[in-house]
């Protein structure tokens, strides 16, 4: 299997496979990035591509001796950044919120794989207020998060993609971990010891 | 009977109501690894390619795959199994170090007998265009004309419904313009 450094080689030389392929490597987590930074599934595959597209243009650009992932998260970054910008408050997609919790990214996680159909309906309740949780953090507290926990990134990719130092991302992800215990307590999955005491 | 990601979540909120940071973050990262991943929807690394002006590479075409290429190794390869019959000959005035006269009279020979598979070939070919001519001769005729014409244009009419017939469910319709 080639390296993404030689993918990246054979994709300036012109091989459109080459770069079909860092496309299909890098394909779910700059996608996921996107789709929960957005929290719009339809519009994140439309920014998703925006990003391959852009790498494809800029992959002269890139300096083989750093990551392609974190040089595509930083793509994905950026492009998420501007689109949130340019977007207005009042089209800010509320499914994430949705009483039902049956749209938006929330519906999208938890298939029903699992073995068994009480498993799998807890487990897609449970995706859906982390998802909701993750959704009510604000975008760079979101980010982190997404890179840190859901991608595996270190704090050092997460520094050089969103331009922070490394204290504020560390800040960050500590402060966004707490806001997130918050969110998934006030929507009913506090632990179990909070849960029987207010039973009794 | 609780699950094991109800365990994690538990553990989790538990370490961080208790200020357990590093187990708190041990806890968390659980969870999302056990969380189904978000993947794009299907097609999507063709749609990148098509946006990005990228058509799929054909495969490299073989040299054979050349229709003159082909038409001309059958050539020599028959040329080689005709020759073979003269073989024999050719090895024996090599063999008996036979004059030039005699390597002159083989090979005119050869020529002469080559020269008469010719003719018979042209003969063939004069058959051929004798069978052409006679069908050829109602086509004259405006009449079978048209019928022909119209035949072609009805066939060609239903082939290309028949075609879209076929090919409607295969069309790329989630395909961004």
């Amino acid at each position: 299997m080639l390296t993404d450094a030689e993918l990246v080689a054979r994709a300036l030389k012109g091989h459109q496979e080459a770069f079909r392929q860092i496309v299909v490597r890098f394909e779910r987590p700059v996608y996921s990035l996107v789709a929960r930074m957005l929290q719009d599934p339809a519009t994140a595959e439309d920014l998703a591509q925006e990003v391959f597209l852009k790498a494809f243009r800029r992959l002269d650009t890139y300096d083989p001796q750093r990551k392609l992932s974190s040089w595509l998260f930083k793509i994905a970054h950026n492009t998420t950044i501007d689109y949130l910008r340019r977007r207005t408050p009042d089209t800010v997609p509320l499914e994430a919120e949705k009483e039902d919790g049956g749209g938006g990214l929330a519906a999208v996680l938890a298939d029903g794989s699992s073995e068994n159909p009480a498993t799998a309906a807890e487990r897609r309740d449970m995706g859906r207020a982390l998802e909701q949780a993750i959704g009510r953090l604000r975008p760079e507290y979101r980010e982190s998060v997404v890179m840190f926990y859901v991608e595996g990134a270190s704090y050092q990719e997460i520094c050089e993609v969103t331009g922070l130092p490394l204290g504020t991302v560390k800040t960050n992800l500590h402060r966004a971990r707490k806001e997130l215990a918050q969110h998934m307590t006030e929507l009913g999955w506090a632990p179990r010891e909070t849960r029987d005491a207010r039973v009794s | 009977m609780r699950s094991a990601d109800q365990d994690l979540i538990d553990r989790w909120l538990a370490a961080e109501q208790g200020d357990r940071a590093d187990e708190a973050e041990a806890a968390l990262a659980a969870l999302f690894t056990a969380l189904q991943p978000l993947q794009p929807p299907a097609g999507f690394a063709d749609r990148v390619m098509l946006r990005a002006g990228l058509v799929p590479e054909r495969a490299r075409r073989s040299l054979f795959a050349s229709l003159w290429v082909r038409g001309g190794l059958t050539l020599c390869l028959l040329a080689m199994g005709v020759s073979v019959l003269w073989l024999p000959q050719t090895l024996r005035a090599f063999a008996g170090l036979l004059s030039v006269g005699s390597l002159v009279r083989i090979w005119t020979g050869s020529l002469v007998t080559a020269c008469r598979w010719l003719g018979s070939a042209l003969g063939l070919w004069d058959f051929l265009l004798t069978v052409g001519r006679a069908l050829a001769t109602p086509l004259e005729t405006p009449a079978v004309a048209l019928a022909l014409v119209s035949c072609l244009l009805v066939s060609t009419l239903a082939f290309r419904f028949l075609r879209g017939l076929i090919t409607r469910d295969r069309s790329w319709t989630y395909v961004n313009s």
